[in-house]
């Protein structure tokens, strides 16, 4: 894209040996880990996160004691926050999964230092997705309702539905994540294992290393299934999403009963997780000291793989105006005429811009390569795909096909308490599993070291490709 | 739904914890107090009597509702003893089995646990009463019996609404006969002054009107509101139906009326109207006396002052000529009505037009006034507040009505009222006037009283009550019985001793004649006997030119009576209270009404709160904009702003008739209007009417209908076609004619009471959560006058949709329940199973017409609105009609209930279900039938014959739904010379 000279993935401290540099490479992730002191800053974000855990849990209490009443629904916009922050979590929940799998098979090698705290951050986002539909039941202590089980009235589950391939989609893609996740770090926690100054750190983190030695028997057979399990993940994360999608798509309300929906979703929580990616990578980095891991260069993949889903997200805006007005029912045509200049205009607007028009400024390789420029776009283009899921939501219920039921959404404090008490929720999850943790897999960083690199010799300072 | 009865129970019982069982408990101990049990004496029911109670099983028994002096014929249905519905009596010809919304909602006002429960004595009026005994009031009244005794009753006044019932009409005249110098007065706030007045001027006497509109080709409504609502709207309504194509197949020649309204503000009747003109209420008078100009009903010198007085704006002439045009033509079979806030000259004009084209006796009668007391009762009050405020009234009994509340304001009745030593309230609800008063006395319900009442007709019925009285209260005639030294005597003594004197004859004649008029509510050939009374003469004084009070600065406040709450007396029954406004689609409140074009110069938006003055006196309320209401007028609704309604009344609005003045009680000239400053959160079901370009309400000129080709609205292609019907043992379906949906809410309130729909409140209602499964969408036609020019002519009409659950065929809530709570029955429903329902509320999300209710909260029970989750309200419930809990999605069902029992009696008789079989509630209580429900397999049914017609239509039929409820497009009978108007307005359809 530019003329520039390719930017490095690893910046190694010059004059480092081979041997040093797996030993330098390792302590860099595993430093942090072990490190006693926590560090007030650390302190600080777990107290503040905890204290918006608290708010979910008073929030999810009086949700149970009083219903669903107390968030800003009606007869009309029967569904709300809870199933767009629901799409919005589990969109975020979908790039470790891409990263991790699509990255490997297709050779990104870069992807290394980015993936172990991609995929943490897909399994709480995914979990955190998962608490929504069952918040969101007006009978939540019957959600299992939706699960095959064998009872006494020989009912199953509604096949035709959407939502019951959502619960298996969901938990199919819950226990995935896990796998993967937990494969993915036995090596490294068999090396914190070995690593671990404290009796119980060795215990804990040799109770989980499974009994990993290194073995080239071990490797062969992680490998094996690591890439086997990468191949299962990748239609997988495409199902899921294409499932949320059609949980709008098979009703008919204007706005909603779209084709397009399955791939629109997949791109949406694409675009959305690699952002999210973006703006965990910046504090990671900077708080975790992995300067040199997390490079400027995966700052500019990153950026080009967000101008390119800006891009298709624009093309999907695009298609869903020409339709509406190609396919000429009156419904779908006011729709866009409302979302375009009714009464919400502003947010319809705001979400343009955040998703569409903001990453168009990551053509430019500086901005691509400054790491806090990034972090500003991407925490756009999360608050634009939350917009994003909300409108859908709002927008197409709100001004159905008869105008005697047309209301508005208006948000109480309560929609608002669980969406900030479940971004705590992640923010607690996150901050725990990376103090615990290695944020960068250890033994899949190494591949990205020199290969010429001469036993004892030299490293070429930034040659790595 | 099926199965769903046992829910509520099992759920109650699955919530059992220690306060549920402490409550238990403390409504145990109150159970006899409140026990549901049949009266003591015999009751008949409606047609057979089986034999024994078989549990389970209703029972129907005819009775009538008292509503401003007229009894509503109903038939009420007693599960166990407990009366849970209302239904319209059949025999009697002023209800073919319909009723009105306030009807339906008696039989909650019954279970009201804020009424009275014992005589309450007040040391000083308007204070915290003394619970007495009735023994205490009594020797009370000894005392002052004795004095009566010896001073012919001086002193002593009689205080009522008008009478609707004979034999206490007749204890009342025994009374005044012991007590000659007593006297009797009469106040009903809503009432017909003007008509009688307006009779005086044209026949020297009061004479009440009678229409006949099925009789009637072409009708004039001149501020009048035959459709609107009160006691003779279900009769009216009924008529106008039959005179309207309506569902019937409109065959050749067949003559159809045609409806002119020329009103201020619009009504149901003006909403039901082919050409209706807007008109500030001063030019309405001009209007009469130009069209009685007209058509010669204005002898000599004052018809040329008529003529010149007709109303200014090319519309209005022209609509003028072509109304006077109409009537001419139609002859005998023309009708004009003047309304009830008209001044008796227009009144009078009204008769002289009817009496000059031979309408007198064809469309209408003339009858006496049918219900008892002083026929005027603005002089009636006049008179008793002069006697109050010169210190004149030493005892005051006062039967009925809230004259503290609803007086005119000027003669601060309330004010003189605490000064009476000896006053008596007979109430059932501690009101305004029982504060104010020495003595409350608890009254039965109409629903536990022995009585009689006349109906508007003038047609008499038995009243018998359905339940034995839940609190110590008495009835008035046991009250008037007392007053007259006799306090031992029963409500039922006092009915057949006046009977049974009135009739003659034997003993056991007496009794078949008593068991039959039980049993049919209606006793024959006792209606008003019309008179024949000397030509009209005009009116003295016909409005001159331009008319002065026009040129009056400020708005004229006109006052209505409330849809839902009439005068006030249903301010405390939460269905009535929830019941949308027709127009407004307000809730639990009034606001003020203006013209859009009004609020526009005054900056009011809607909800915005607008300071209404007058002479000091200043209200404070919430703008809502009025379509089709003409300019310079703002109108408000009586009954809102009661002080003591309990729970669900108190407070609710704001109380228009401290603005009344008996000189004028329907308009105040010269109100100032400005913005007061703030918002207020309408409590509203609807706040979108136009229908933005969409197929939704269709309307067709009559004219057009002939040429219209059946079956016009096919099924959209599809690649899988399929039969029409699937197969299965019945297929329901229902069609529903807009062109005789008149809007009055009836079904609504049937429905709810039927199908225990839960009230949500007025914070729910403005959240947008009201839990009605039948709702009355209304739309606005463009407007009509649009060529016209002037602001007051023509307005956007408004469309009336009933929105019931639309059963699809191909419904698209059903595929997308994950718990299969959303299911299609074999006879073609889309059942909802409580039970099995999780709330996803992904049906209503995909459900195109969101017709579905889902239970935010917990309505019915644990979070009820006010008292609304008081046990006493829980005797009001259909046993058959499971109660939805918290979480849980609900809908109309179609009456399954209904349809289940129906088929368990055919099936018990080895017959197959026939067409009538089953009625769901809202097509029972339609006045006009505009409801027809019935098996679409059945080749004889009317819901067939209905769907073949060529302007049946399926709403949003081209989403391939395929629903099973279907509408007839509405159709316009206009007038070829007015039609021209209505081209500008064609062109404009498209807008928004």
């Amino acid at each position: 894209m530019s003329g520039a000279a390719p930017l490095p993935v690893l910046r190694l401290p010059p004059d480092l040996a081979r041997a040093e540099a797996l030993g330098w490479l390792t302590g860099t992730i595993a430093g942090p880990v072990l490190r006693r002191p926590l560090g007030r800053l650390w302190w600080l974000a777990v107290g503040l996160s905890l204290a918006g855990c608290l708010l979910l849990a008073v929030s999810v209490a009086w949700l149970f004691l009083r219903g669903t009443g107390i968030w800003g629904l009606n007869s009309s916009n029967v569904w709300g926050f809870a199933v767009a922050n629901y799409v919005w979590w589990i969109g975020i929940g979908n790039a470790g999964t891409l990263i991790s799998c699509l990255l490997l098979l297709t050779r990104q090698h870069w992807r290394a230092s980015i993936n172990r705290y991609a995929e943490t951050m897909t399994l709480v986002a995914a979990a955190i997705a998962g608490l929504f539909p069952i918040l969101h039941l007006g009978r939540p202590w019957l959600f299992y309702w939706l699960v095959p089980y064998p009872n006494v009235m020989d009912l199953w589950p509604q096949w035709r539905s959407a939502l019951v391939w959502d619960l298996f989609a969901i938990a199919g893609y819950l226990t995935f994540s896990l796998l993967f996740w937990y494969t993915g770090l036995i090596p490294d926690l068999a090396s914190l294992r070995d690593r671990a100054r404290s009796r119980f750190g060795r215990l804990a983190y040799g109770l989980f290393a499974l009994g990993w030695r290194g073995a080239a028997r071990h490797w062969q057979a992680h490998d094996l299934f690591y890439r086997a399990m990468a191949a299962l993940g990748i239609p997988l994360v495409i199902s899921v999403h294409s499932v949320v999608g059609l949980d709008f798509a098979n009703a008919i309300a204007p706005g909603w009963n779209e084709s397009i929906f399955p791939p629109y979703f997949v791109v949406g929580a694409m675009y959305s997780g690699f952002a999210m990616v973006v703006t965990l990578a910046v504090p990671i980095r900077r708080f975790l000291g992995l300067e040199a891991l997390i490079t400027l260069r995966h700052f500019d993949a990153i950026g080009k793989i967000l101008v390119l889903g800006s891009l298709v997200m624009a093309a999907t805006y695009l298609t869903e105006w020409f339709t509406a007005w190609y396919g000429g029912a009156t419904a779908d045509r006011q729709l866009v005429a409302y979302r375009l200049t009714g009464g919400g205009a502003a947010v319809y607007w705001a979400m343009l811009v955040c998703n569409v028009a903001l990453a168009q400024i990551l053509w430019w390789p500086r901005a691509r390569r400054s790491p806090w420029t990034v972090f500003a776009i991407a925490g756009g283009i999360n608050i634009g795909m939350w917009l994003e899921r909300v409108l859908i939501v709002t927008d197409s219920l709100s001004r159905s096909h008869l105008p005697s039921q047309w209301r508005d959404f208006v948000p109480t404090f309560w929609d608002w308490a669980l969406l900030a008490g479940s971004l705590s929720l992640f923010a607690f999850v996150m901050l725990v599993l990376l103090r615990f943790l290695p944020a960068v897999s250890m033994h899949e960083s190494r591949t990205l070291l020199p290969p010429a690199m001469p036993p004892g010799g030299r490293a070429p300072a930034g040659a790595v490709p | 739904m099926s199965g769903g009865t046992s829910s509520g129970a099992g759920g109650a019982a699955a919530r059992m914890d220690r306060r549920t069982v402490l409550k238990l408990a403390g409504g145990a101990a109150l159970l006899p107090a409140v026990a549901c049990s049949p009266p003591r004496e015999q009751i008949v029911p409606y047609v057979d009597m089986p034999e024994g109670l078989v549990p389970g099983r209703p029972r129907h028994y005819a009775t009538a509702l008292p509503l401003t002096g007229y009894g509503a014929p109903v038939v009420v249905e007693s599960h166990q003893g407990r009366p849970t519905k209302v239904e319209g009596n059949a025999r009697h010809p002023a209800s073919g089995g319909a009723t009105d919304a306030f009807a339906q909602a008696a039989v909650l006002s019954l279970y009201d646990p804020d009424r009275a429960r014992a005589p309450v004595w007040r040391g000083a009026p308007g204070g915290a009463g003394e619970i007495r005994s009735w023994d205490g009031f009594l020797g009370a009244l000894e005392g002052r019996r004795a004095a009566w005794d010896s001073t012919g009753g001086a002193g002593l006044r009689l205080l009522t609404t008008p009478v609707c019932s004979p034999t206490l009409a007749a204890q009342i005249a025994a009374l005044l006969r012991r007590y000659p110098a007593a006297r009797w007065d009469v106040w009903e706030p809503v009432n017909d002054d003007n008509a009688l007045q307006g009779a005086i001027q044209a026949f020297g006497r009061p004479l009440q009107v009678l229409p006949h509109l099925a009789a009637a080709r072409c009708v004039l409504a001149l501020d009048a509101d035959p459709l609107g609502p009160g006691p003779q709207q279900v009769a009216l309504a009924r008529d106008f139906a039959a005179a309207r194509p309506g569902g019937k197949q409109p065959r050749d020649g067949q003559a159809t009326a045609r409806l002119y309204a020329v009103e201020a503000a619009m009504s149901l009747t003006g909403a039901a109207a082919d050409h209706r003109l807007a008109l500030h209420p001063a030019d309405i008078p001009a209007f009469a006396a130009a069209l009685a100009a007209e058509l010669g009903a204005v002898p000599g010198a004052g018809m040329d002052a008529a003529r010149g007085a007709a109303p200014q704006g090319a519309h209005a002439r022209r609509f003028l000529a072509a109304v006077a045009e109409d009537l001419r033509a139609a002859g005998p079979a023309a009708l004009a009505l003047a309304g009830r806030t008209q001044p008796p000259e227009v009144h009078a004009l009204a008769h002289c037009i009817n009496d000059r084209l031979g309408a007198i006796g064809r469309t209408l009668s003339l009858v006496e006034p049918i219900r008892g007391g002083p026929a005027l009762v603005a002089p009636s009050i006049a008179a008793l507040a002069a006697d109050l405020a010169a210190g004149q009234v030493s005892d005051l009994v006062i039967l009925g009505g809230n004259p503290a509340y609803d007086a005119p304001a000027d003669l601060r009745l309330a004010a003189h009222l605490p000064a009476v030593p000896f006053s008596i309230r007979l109430s059932p609800w501690a009101d305004e006037t029982a504060m104010l008063c020495r003595w409350h006395l608890p009254e039965h319900h109409p629903l536990e009283t022995w009585s009689d009442a006349q109906s508007v007709d003038g047609r008499i019925g038995l009243v018998q009550p359905l339940i034995r009285p839940l609190f110590d209260s008495r009835s008035a005639h046991e009250l008037l019985a007392a007053l007259a030294g006799d306090p031992a005597a029963t409500g039922h003594d006092i009915l057949r001793a006046h009977w049974r004197e009135r009739q003659g004859g034997g003993p056991s004649a007496f009794e078949d004649w008593w068991i039959a008029a039980l049993r049919d509510g209606v006793l024959p050939g006792m209606a008003a006997i019309p008179v024949r009374p000397p030509a009209a003469v005009p009116p003295p004084a016909v409005a001159q030119p331009g008319t002065g009070d026009r040129a009056a600065p400020g708005f004229a406040l006109l006052f209505r009576p409330d849809p839902a709450l009439w005068d006030g007396r249903f301010a405390g029954n939460a269905w009535l209270q929830e019941l949308p406004e027709p127009f407004s689609k307000l809730t639990w409140g009034n606001a003020l009404q203006l013209a859009p074009g009004d609020a526009a110069a005054l900056a009011l938006d809607e909800g915005d709160l607008a300071r209404v003055e007058a002479d000091g006196a200043v209200l404070e309320l919430p703008v809502v904009h009025a379509p089709g209401q003409a300019g310079g007028v703002a109108v408000v609704h009586l009954g809102h702003g009661r002080r003591h309604a309990g729970p669900v009344g108190t407070g609710r609005g704001v109380d228009a008739y401290p603005l009344r003045r008996s000189a004028s009680p329907w308009r105040r000239d010269g109100v100032r209007l400005s913005a007061a400053g703030g918002r207020q959160l309408l409590a509203r079901t609807q706040s979108h009417f136009r229908q933005h370009g969409r197929d939704i309400v269709r309307e067709i000129d009559l004219a057009a209908l002939a040429r219209m080709p059946a079956g016009t609205d096919s099924l959209p292609a599809s690649l899988y076609p399929e039969p029409p019907l699937p197969p299965g043992p019945q297929a329901w379906g229902m069609v529903i004619d807009q062109s005789a949906c008149i809007g009055c809410n009836a079904c609504v309130t049937a429905c709810q009471a039927e199908n225990n729909i839960p009230v949500v409140g007025p914070e729910e209602v403005a959240l947008g959560r009201t839990m009605h499964w039948l709702r009355i969408d209304t739309y606005l036609a463009p407007p009509d006058g649009a060529a016209g020019g002037d602001g007051a002519a023509g307005g956007d009409r408004p469309l009336f949709q009933p929105v019931p659950c639309m059963q699809c065929e191909k419904a698209p809530c059903e595929p997308v329940c994950p718990v299969a709570a959303s299911v299609h029955t074999q006879a073609g429903l889309n059942a909802q199973v409580y039970n099995r329902c999780v709330g996803t509320r992904d049906c209503q999300s995909t459900c195109p017409y969101q017709v579905r209710r889902f239970n935010f909260r917990d309505y019915a029970a644990g979070q009820a609105y006010a008292n609304l989750g008081d046990p006493l309200y829980r005797a009001q419930r259909n046993p058959n009609v499971s109660v939805r809990p918290r979480g849980v999605m609900e809908k109309c069902t179609y009456c399954v209930q209904r349809i289940s029992a129906a088929g368990r009696e055919a099936e018990a008789a080895g017959r197959p279900l026939r067409d009538g079989a089953v009625v769901t509630a809202c097509q029972a209580a339609c006045p006009t039938g505009a409801i027809a429900f019935g098996d679409l397999r059945d080749p004889a049914a009317e819901v067939v014959r209905r769907k073949a017609l060529p302007h049946n239509y399926a709403l949003l039929g081209d989403l391939g739904t395929r629903p099973r409820t279907t509408y007839l497009a509405r159709l316009r009978h206009s007038n070829p010379v007015l039609a021209a108007d209505r081209t500008g307005g064609a062109e404009r359809e498209g807008e928004g």
